[in-house]
């Protein structure tokens, strides 16, 4: 039943059209297995269910490090009942028909009794019989179907969260009811206010708004209560410290009228307030929640496994279970997982997420190995000297978590609250003096009214309201921003110190420049066409070989000889060229001015003259310079801070158009963290990179941007992440943090208007309790609508 | 209108009931996920889904 693939057929696991003289009805063989799979379980329904497709993978890995006592001890845990519980994240969780499709895994895998998917976190709790099934197994079976699984390693953070956000939504619930049940009743004083009501009815109705106000805004207002409290203590200024003294007030006050059967109450507009703010906290509360849940599931993804040689043969264990000594394979493609000694293979490792250098770095039996760095070519192995902690990128990363309590700044907003507590205290002494001319009673009433009226709702949701609209559309941009601080951080210009590697750059080799016979190019791409260092490969992206190579001999880190059609070429370093070929002084000239220009020559001989230089270096990326540009342009001084030599440093800064003097070279990681420091003294500092070697800069700096591809203590270190390599998401970042501050100062404004009317009428004794009522919700509103139509991050 | 009298207080005890239900909801962890939920109550029972293969009605 199986045709050629029509041109217009679509996947039947994927809809993606099948690439045509494709012998099956799938666009590729990972969509073909998962479909097996399914299919194979008889779970088609699946494809009903969903409302997303797209092409399916698999690992095919088999998973042996979870089922390795290690593991379990971390993250495996038994009930009394005898099964094992644990939490795994899973890849593309999109829809419906997955959330079904794993859900039915006890249905497929004997031995499994329940599986729950949380669709928002990615995470999946799996119960399962130890003695019938192994968590390897499930994984496998999860694998099967396009859903390759992770430890989850955030559960105790998650129980932290999970505690808080409950707390905050009871005390969102309570609010809420107690602020609908007092506006009832305040619609019936209203109402009987200008009806006319008895005073025993007027009475009962007070009485009740008391009963309701007091304790439900005595629990729904304690976090309120609680910083301003805590900021006294420290002696700094917090916005929720004239929110408290309004809200207190408002409840005294009108409890003392309530007894005493005279004067305004003010309960409604109160719990309004209480119930706005909490609303605010909530929404911000979850738009921080969904951006670090984006940022730490990519931790998740970082393989936390090694390949242990025990004897004849080799054991998947997690790293944790490494111990010094072991003998461990890390194959082509994988990250390097302990510090220890090459005793077995040659390849060539990447680097530069340790160090910074873009240059690769040959290793050999005897060359020191790092954990972090990144194995290019082949398979070797390496005997552990230094686990975790104890290796170097661990020390570092301790280092950084040391010192990256980053001291909270003090938001505008706190600013402006700090004034205004000042100014509305010493408004409500005057107002209490000048109306004890007359009675004190009435100034007690004038100077309780304003302090009640003045409560800053308004204020207090400027600036979550405009951090929630930039934090979400940020994020549909592919910018996860971990905190509301950030933003107000970076929108300050001051010194930004990028790293070259992967953010300006590439961050891989390639043939930038050419000398000599251009055909060379077709014959070395031939002769490196079976090596997988990163040289070969840059050099047969440059051209398409012109023939097929034999007799291939590689010399590595030095070169590789080949015949190809007919000719004996030599492509490598050029001294190791030179001594079996011969030289030029045209040709010399040309090696020398490539390395001049921080490129990495690479000779090319034909039948023993040398005729050709490739200049090898990792190309600056399009966007880098107008991205520059656009900084440079909103004020910021931009830096090139990195540890690669400085003369590759150097070119770069030249083809950007960074002054020499703003560009570092071959700074090590104390260095970036000293540069920061030195910069802080003089304004706001914020460091983007990607590598081990910037988290501890990234951490010191005011503010921390970490792009794609980074290392997993620089996502943890940073503040913002980027999910696409580019630098102009550095732009539209730092430009859209400026925009969002202006819409909060926009709101500060309105509220503060509103605030000063209110004020003024309650001074000169003619606020009337409904005119609060109203203007309270109004005052938020049109913050609401002002921060709605923010430019900030608009796409 | 001394029915007041009964009558509101009896509404705040429900209002008070309500609360009270919300925050047990909200403690039991049934708003702790509010993404997958509504997906999965879309989902037929088992039992169904093999009668469906059966050619049985359902």
């Amino acid at each position: 039943m199986i045709a050629a693939a029509r041109a217009d057929q679509a996947c039947l696991h994927c809809s993606l059209p099948v690439p045509a003289g494709r012998l099956s009805q799938f666009c590729c063989a990972g969509c073909e297995a998962v479909y097996g799979a399914i299919a194979a379980h008889g779970l088609d329904q699946f494809y009903a269910l969903r409302d997303a497709a797209a092409p399916a993978h698999t690992t095919e890995q088999t998973y042996t490090e979870l089922d390795d006592p290690a593991f379990h001890r971390l993250h495996v845990h038994t009930g009394p009942d005898g099964q094992a519980r644990a939490s795994l994240y899973l890849e593309d969780l999109r829809c419906g028909g997955c959330v079904w499709l794993v859900e039915s895994a006890p249905r497929w895998i004997a031995g499994v009794s329940a599986v729950r998917v949380d669709l928002g976190r990615s995470r999946v709790d799996v119960t399962w019989n130890p003695a019938a099934t192994s968590l390897a197994a499930i994984a496998r079976g999860l694998d099967r179907i396009g859903h390759s699984p992770h430890p989850y390693r955030g559960l105790e953070r998650d129980a932290l969260r999970r505690r808080e956000d409950r707390a905050l939504l009871i005390k969102l619930g309570i609010a809420g009811a107690a602020s609908g049940n007092l506006m009832l009743l305040a619609i019936a004083l209203y109402a009987g206010m200008f009806g006319g009501m008895s005073r025993a009815d007027t009475g009962l109705f007070r009485w009740a708004s008391m009963c309701v106000a007091v304790p439900a805004l005595g629990v729904a207002a304690t976090p309120f209560f609680r910083t301003a409290l805590g900021a006294l203590r420290a002696g700094r200024l917090h916005l929720d410290l004239p929110l408290s003294i309004g809200i207190l007030a408002g409840l005294v006050w009108g409890t003392a009228n309530v007894i005493r059967g005279v004067g305004e109450i003010y309960f409604d507009s109160l719990a309004m307030l209480v119930f706005l703010l909490l609303v605010a906290r909530w929404v911000v509360l979850r738009h921080q929640r969904r951006a670090s849940t984006a940022a730490e599931l990519l931790l998740t993804l970082t393989p936390r496994r090694a390949h242990r040689i025990e004897g004849a043969r080799e054991l998947d264990v997690p790293v944790e279970a490494i111990v010094p000594g072991d003998l461990v394979r890390v194959l082509a493609g994988e990250v390097v997982p302990v510090d220890g000694d090459v005793t077995a293979g040659r390849s060539t490792f990447d680097v530069g997420l340790l160090t910074g250098e873009s240059a690769p770095f040959d290793v050999a039996p005897g060359t020191r190995a790092h954990a972090g760095t990144v194995n290019l070519a082949a398979a070797v192995e390496i005997r552990a000297t230094a686990v975790g902690e104890a290796t170097r990128v661990g020390k570092l990363i301790a280092s950084i978590e040391a010192s990256s309590a980053k001291a909270p700044i003090e938001r505008l907003v706190d600013r402006v609250a700090g004034r205004f507590v000042a100014v509305v205290s010493a408004a409500a002494v005057v107002t209490l003096l000048a109306w004890s001319v007359r009675s004190v009673a009435a100034g007690a009433e004038h100077a309780m009214a304003l302090l009640i009226v003045t409560c800053p709702c308004a204020l207090a949701l400027a600036t979550p309201l405009a951090v929630t609209v930039a934090l979400g559309r940020a994020a549909r941009r592919g910018i996860l921003i971990k905190g509301a601080d950030a933003l107000e951080r970076l929108a300050t210009p001051g010194t930004l110190f990028v790293d070259k590697t992967g953010t300006l750059t590439a961050g891989k080799l390639a043939v930038v420049g050419w000398r000599g016979d251009i055909d060379a190019a077709g014959m070395a791409s031939a002769a490196e066409a079976g090596s997988s260092h990163p040289i070969a490969r840059a050099l047969r992206e440059h051209a398409a070989p012109s023939g097929l190579a034999h007799e291939v001999r590689e010399e590595l880190g030095r070169g590789i000889s080949a015949i190809v059609v007919g000719h004996h070429v030599l492509v490598g370093a050029p001294a190791w060229v030179r001594q079996r070929s011969r030289s030029q002084p045209v040709i010399e000239g040309w090696i020398a001015e490539l390395a001049e220009r921080g490129e990495t020559p690479i000779a090319i001989a034909s039948d023993g003259v040398m005729i050709a230089v490739a200049g090898l270096a990792d190309p600056i990326r399009p966007d880098a310079a107008s991205a520059l540009h656009a900084l440079e342009r909103v004020g910021w001084t931009v830096h090139l801070l990195s540890g690669d030599d400085a003369r590759v440093v150097q070119r770069v800064g030249a083809a950007l158009g960074v002054p020499r003097g703003q560009c570092h070279g071959s700074v090590s990681p104390e260095d970036k963290i000293a540069a920061v420091v030195d910069a802080r003294k003089r304004g706001a500092v914020v460091m983007v990179g990607d590598g081990v070697n910037d988290a501890g800069a990234m951490a010191a700096a005011s503010a921390g941007i970490a792009v794609s591809g980074a290392a997993e203590i620089a996502i943890e270190a940073a503040d913002v992440y980027l999910r696409s390599p580019s630098i102009s998401d550095v732009a539209v970042t730092a430009t859209g943090a400026q925009d969002t501050l202006a819409t909060i100062r926009r709101n500060l404004r309105f509220s503060l208007a509103y605030n000063l009317i209110a004020g003024a009428l309650a001074v000169t004794g003619m606020i009337h309790p409904l005119i609060a009522a109203a203007a309270m919700p109004l005052s938020s509103l049109t913050v609401l609508v002002s921060s709605q139509r923010s430019k900030a991050f608009r796409s | 209108m001394t029915i007041l009298y009964l009558v509101l207080p009896l509404a705040l005890v429900f209002a008070a009931a309500a609360v009270a239900a919300f925050a047990w909801a909200v403690r039991s962890g049934q708003l702790d996920d509010v993404d997958t939920p509504p997906r999965r109550i879309l989902f037929e029972d088992e039992e169904v889904i093999t009668r469906h293969r059966r050619g049985e009605p359902t």
